[in-house]
């Protein structure tokens, strides 16, 4: 099993910037610490993929404001991960050719909450 | 217990009762049971669709079963039109005339084309808005779940949806906007794309973008 402070820092320093990137999710700490090693290095080799550029950002034309960026400055990269048959989600945002800002992870309703407020859900479609 | 089947497609006749059962124990006037639950031996979730205000928490011991909530503003969408259109509800589904609009399908391919890139094997779950979009303003045929389903399973690979998106979605736009319409929101489509064109979907994007406004393929 992982410890928080571990799997922070961990990213943290994958990353390695001067902005302090934010975790964010209502059983933040709940659901990290019932992560597996294993899964926990999957999340840490998604990550350096994302670094790496390997992975596909979603972006949005959007004018709204969302914290100090439009939305239309950032992209979002998703990874999804099942623990005792409950889907999680992780949300990794980044300013465009710039540095990461957030760390969402949670469960589905989570997922949609931050979704919204990113503007990537507008409902049922 | 009201059965929506206008394909007249061959509900299991077992599941029908089962289905009754289910949604008697569901605390909600609008719920209904589609997909494969109904039409296929096999089948690995029952999904339970619940039209309500109230976003109180309804627990289910059945694991297989999984509740999808819909919103009454929702029901005008073309997610609900599909999901009610072949299916067994507890009463008669509320309905209002459906809405479609351009931006919103953007949004779809949007969120699609990255998702299958990263994916690439495992697609078939982020496809179904964009297949059921795509469909409607190509035939205008509304897909149910089943029919979904089948459509995306005859895909092969994800360079084939790829290969799909490049063809059908420049001439669907161009022949549900006006040329007008589709100048001003495309560029500006694309003037968002252009500043992470090193990422393989956002150039595909770009270029998609710049194809609609042409409209070609």
């Amino acid at each position: 099993m992982v410890e928080v402070d571990e799997f922070k820092t961990k990213i943290r320093s994958m990353i390695s910037q001067e902005y302090s990137l934010e975790f964010l999710g209502n059983n933040f700490e709940q659901i990290v610490k019932t992560i597996s090693d294993s899964k926990a290095q999957s999340i840490y080799n998604w990550i350096q993929k994302v670094i790496e550029r390997k992975i596909q950002p979603i972006t949005i034309g959007s004018k709204k404001q969302y914290k100090d960026w439009k939305i239309s400055e950032l992209m979002t990269f998703r990874y999804a991960f099942n623990l005792n048959n409950v889907e999680y989600r992780i949300l990794f945002v980044k300013v465009k050719n710039s540095f990461y800002i957030e760390f969402h992870l949670g469960d589905h309703k989570y997922y949609d909450k931050v979704r919204k407020s990113l503007d990537l859900k507008k409902g049922n479609y | 217990m009201i059965i929506y089947n206008p394909n007249d497609e061959d509900i299991i006749k077992e599941r029908i009762e089962e289905t009754q059962k289910i949604l008697d124990s569901i605390p909600a006037k609008y719920c209904f049971i589609s997909g494969s639950f109904l039409f296929k031996k096999d089948y690995r979730d029952i999904d339970i669709f619940i039209i309500s205000r109230t976003k109180k928490e309804i627990k289910v011991i059945n694991k297989k079963i999984n509740i999808i909530r819909i919103d009454f503003n929702d029901i005008y969408s073309l997610f609900y039109h599909s999901a009610s259109k072949s299916c067994i509800a507890k009463n008669i589904l509320p309905k209002k005339p459906l809405k479609v609009t351009i931006a919103d399908y953007w949004d779809v391919i949007n969120e699609a084309v990255p998702t299958v890139l990263n994916e690439k094997d495992k697609y078939h779950k982020n496809i179904r808005f964009l297949v059921l979009y795509t469909e409607y303003l190509k035939n205008n045929q509304i897909l149910d779940t089943y029919e979904l389903r089948r459509k995306i399973e005859k895909f092969k690979n994800f360079g084939e949806i790829l290969e799909y998106i490049k063809q059908e979605i420049p001439l669907i736009i161009n022949k549900q906007a006006k040329k007008s319409y589709i100048k001003r929101y495309f560029y500006t489509q694309a003037g968002y794309y252009k500043d992470s064109i090193d990422y393989k979907s956002q150039k595909y994007l770009y270029e998609l973008s710049h194809n609609i406004v042409k409209g070609v393929a």
